[in-house]
């Protein structure tokens, strides 16, 4: 559609043409311009138009009238003022009045116009141009000169009825553009730096004061220095600043200053120029480490750093931050807590140990190869160095339950030192190779594994949550239900090397037993790392007896669902930051073989016991 | 008896001369003194007093003029203004000389007094053009700033007109002819295109009248000072 407006339009203006060109328009008689050269005459131009060839020739008139008058009086000068013109002298013209001036013949009205004299005030040209040198450069090249000129005649300058600016251009002859100079009152202006060898031309308006509009331009004056006999140098040509010069000479210079920068030693300047760009960083660590995935080396260096030993634990967050997931007494009956976490974790085998999609954030501050787990406490790349610990360990825990997938040789034994109290329960009542790291074919435990856990779920009606089963890296103790037993993490799985000696351990006499019985079958399993029992190792009773059991005969049994579960409900004593030792409530024993019911012994007695 | 005799005749001396001077100095008020009762500045000559009222003047039709245009340019554009803007100024009622002849002809105290009373005109409706700007919808800062500063600078030109007057015509502060204004309500209408062609008279008739003081101030100046050779 708009093209076919602008088609339309464009045929218009064709036929307009077209038809203005042959006369055949009747074009109406226009006023030009009314104009006061001095503020004290002024006159009035029209345009005929074709008017006179078409119609009847009747007489056009300029007919005005002054604000004060009542009735519209003819022009009192046709002649003075030139054809189609009207000249009101100093007589018939009072500035600061309004006039209306229209022009009519007898039966119509053409075109009207009202203004004041002061507003059209439109002065003649300067007159007398001349100039005359200043001075010439030392060079003789360049050369000052000084115009004046005259105001106009008609203007009454002198008694300072009217006040003019003068406005100056010049430019060389062989040029088109004219350069102005700043409107000015004096009537004479020097012109700087004028090129001796080059002919000018000189012209002047002038116009009102206070008004925007100028007069017409003066007679064009040619400056000629040739002329005028001085002396002067040709120039052949003209030599223009070398921007061209100077922009490459800059750009070396730049260049030259910033090599110059990167290479020296200062480090102060290059740092401030090119600040480092900050990268995630361990302490410690090498992030080439990292990037190889040589996780056992990391592991030891972060394993040997007993720093984060204490920044891992605060006294206060044993007390505060126990979490207790109380569940509805319905999901009681469908699976467990511990079921779904074991199920879970076989669910997730495919990204034990991979990278983490985690969208929490974190990742855009951790580099990808280093795994990410839920911390809630660490929010800022900041806390990862701490909680890489955690992190580490935790990652072991998740890989024990991927029996399936890896061999654990590089997984497990990271916890020796890092007295995490987590309490994963890992003591399955059937197979001794159960103990991931002695077992030589963990493979072969997982379906065991599978069966303990279908087994166990037909067992567990309730969960007792008396059991530290986990710690979180905030430092929240996670307590699971007692009885069931946990896949995965030995306890002190490092029996061959487990160092009884150390303080503030308790010990299960079973375990004990257990570990000195594990040491005299599998003394030539591999450890990757070094174990310690220091681990603060809590166990029901149940659990306990099945190992012994387990261990004393290896035959596999499945334990009795009947045995109650000991409710650790009364804390005894708060170890922090090791832990705390829960009472059991006292509990029927059936057999009476069990009556060591897991009695805490402590060091010394435990090096009694041990042979 | 003869330092008597001296001494008389030297206090007579005293007397003679005292008297003299007393007599001479009274009649010798000639031309006009420099520093009249109570003026401040006994330095400014009549000259730069004319010199500060002309730039002055010169200012106040320059801001008289942009202001104009701009209203015109932004307000009155196809409101068919201009034909109606033949009306009357609130100052036509003072009798100026409206061209050259008749402003050589009259005398410069007279013509002195009729700038002043041009001035005194303006000073009601200048105060009320700066206020009622303002409320204009949607007012340029141009226009409104110069409504302020034209009145700030009315005021100043007055005062200095009326300095020159001291010095020309000390004694005689002048008649105190000026025309009130009464177009305020004019400016106050609640129907816009009415409210905004009262504004376009008034900047028009401010513009005429502040050329016509800049015109008599320059010819005085030429007349007074240059000696009608500027």
């Amino acid at each position: 559609m708009d093209l076919r407006h602008l088609l339309f339009t464009l045929a218009l203006v064709c036929a307009n043409d077209s038809l203005s060109a042959s006369d055949d328009l009747l074009r109406w008689p226009q006023i030009s311009k009314c104009r006061s050269p001095e503020l004290e005459t002024f006159s009035c131009y029209w345009t005929d138009g074709n008017f006179y060839n078409l119609t009847a020739p009747g007489r056009i008139q300029l007919l005005y009238m002054k604000r004060n008058d009542e009735d519209w009086k003819e022009c009192p000068d046709y002649i003075t003022a030139g054809e189609n013109s009207c000249y009101f002298n100093t007589s018939y013209t009072s500035i600061w009045i309004p006039y209306c001036v229209k022009l009519a013949n007898k039966d119509e009205v053409f075109d009207e116009k009202c203004f004041s004299v002061d507003e059209i005030v439109l002065p003649d040209p300067p007159v007398h141009l001349n100039w005359t040198l200043l001075n010439t450069s030392q060079t003789g090249i360049h050369g000052d000169i000084q115009v004046r000129w005259d105001p106009p005649p008609t203007a009454d300058v002198q008694k300072g009825w009217i006040t003019l600016e003068y406005e100056l251009q010049y430019k060389e002859v062989n040029e088109t553009k004219w350069k102005e100079l700043e409107p000015r009152i004096s009537t004479m202006v020097p012109l700087y730096s004028l090129k001796m060898g080059r002919d000018y031309e000189i012209r002047v308006r002038s116009r009102q004061r206070t008004s925007e509009k100028f007069g017409e331009f003066s007679e064009i004056l040619y400056v000629s220095f040739s002329q005028a006999g001085i002396e002067f140098v040709h120039c052949a040509e003209e030599i223009e600043f070398p921007w061209f010069l100077v922009v490459i000479f800059g750009a070396c210079g730049l260049a030259v200053t910033v090599i110059l920068i990167l290479l020296s030693k200062q480090p102060r300047l290059k740092m401030l120029i090119f600040p480092p760009v900050p990268v995630p960083k361990i302490k410690g660590i090498d992030p080439d480490l990292l990037k190889k995935g040589k996780l056992d080396e990391v592991n030891s260096i972060l394993a040997s750093h007993d720093n984060y030993k204490t920044q891992l634990y605060n006294d206060d967050l044993w007390v505060e931050f126990i979490e207790l997931d109380i569940e509805d007494p319905d999901e009681k009956n469908r699976v467990s807590d511990t079921d779904r976490l074991l199920s879970e974790d076989h669910l997730k085998s495919h990204s034990c140990l991979g990278a983490k999609d985690d969208d929490s954030g974190r990742a855009s501050c951790c580099e990808p190869d280093i795994p990410e787990t839920d911390f809630s406490a660490s929010d800022t790349c900041d806390a990862i160095s701490d909680v890489d610990q955690f992190k580490k360990v935790t990652e072991k825990e998740e890989d024990l339950l991927c029996l399936d997938r890896k061999d654990n040789d590089e997984s497990l034994p990271s916890l020796a030192n890092t007295d995490t109290q987590r309490v994963l329960m890992n003591t399955q009542s059937e197979n001794s190779q159960l103990w991931p790291p002695f077992a030589d074919s963990i493979d072969s435990a997982s379906p065991s594994v599978h069966t303990q856990l279908s087994n166990q779920n037909s067992l567990a009606n309730t969960d007792f949550y008396a059991q530290v089963s986990d710690i979180t890296p905030a430092g929240s103790v996670v307590l699971s239900p007692g009885q069931k037993s946990k896949v995965g993490r030995a306890q002190c799985e490092g029996c061959a090397e487990q160092n009884f000696t150390m303080d503030n351990t308790y010990f299960c006499e079973a375990d004990v037993k257990k570990c000195i019985a594990v040491t005299s079958h599998e003394e030539d399993e591999p450890y990757v790392q070094e174990q310690s029992c220091t681990e603060d190792a809590y166990f029901t009773t149940e659990s306990l007896t099945t190992t012994g059991v387990n261990f004393g005969a290896s035959t596999a049994e499945t334990p009795s669902s009947e045995i109650p579960v000991p409710d650790y409900t009364s804390i005894h004593i708060v170890h922090s930051p090791q832990g705390l030792v829960l009472n059991a409530t006292a509990l029927p024993v059936p057999d009476k073989e069990f009556n060591m019911s897991c009695g805490y012994v402590s060091a010394d007695q435990l090096n009694k016991i041990m042979p | 008896s003869r330092t008597k005799t001296q001494s008389t005749e030297q206090c007579l001396l005293l007397v003679v001369l005292l008297v003299s001077n007393m007599l001479l100095t009274k009649e010798g008020v000639t031309s006009l003194p420099i520093c009249p009762n109570g003026s401040v500045n006994c330095q400014v000559s009549l000259g730069e007093l004319f010199d500060r009222a002309v730039k002055l003047s010169h200012y106040i039709h320059f801001l008289s003029s942009e202001i104009f245009n701009e209203f015109d340019e932004r307000y009155a554009q196809g409101r068919g203004f201009i034909t109606k803007a033949v009306n009357g100024c609130h100052t036509s009622s003072l009798t100026t000389p409206e061209d050259k002849e008749q402003a050589q002809q009259i005398h410069h105290e007279d013509l002195l007094n009729l700038i002043l009373g041009v001035l005194r005109s303006w000073n009601d409706p200048l105060i009320h053009l700066a206020s009622e700007v303002q409320r204009i919808k949607e007012a340029p800062d141009t226009i409104l700033w110069k409504a302020v500063e034209i009145e700030e600078q009315n005021k100043r030109l007055l005062e200095g007109m009326e300095k020159i007057v001291g010095r020309v015509h000390p004694g005689e502060i002048g008649n105190d002819a000026y025309s009130q204004w009464e177009g305020l309500p004019s400016l106050q209408l609640a129907d816009e295109d009415s409210r905004l062609f009262a504004f376009y008279n008034l900047l028009h008739c401010l513009r005429r009248d502040s050329h016509k003081i800049d015109n008599y101030l320059k010819l005085l100046k030429c007349r007074l000072i240059h000696d009608s050779n500027c």
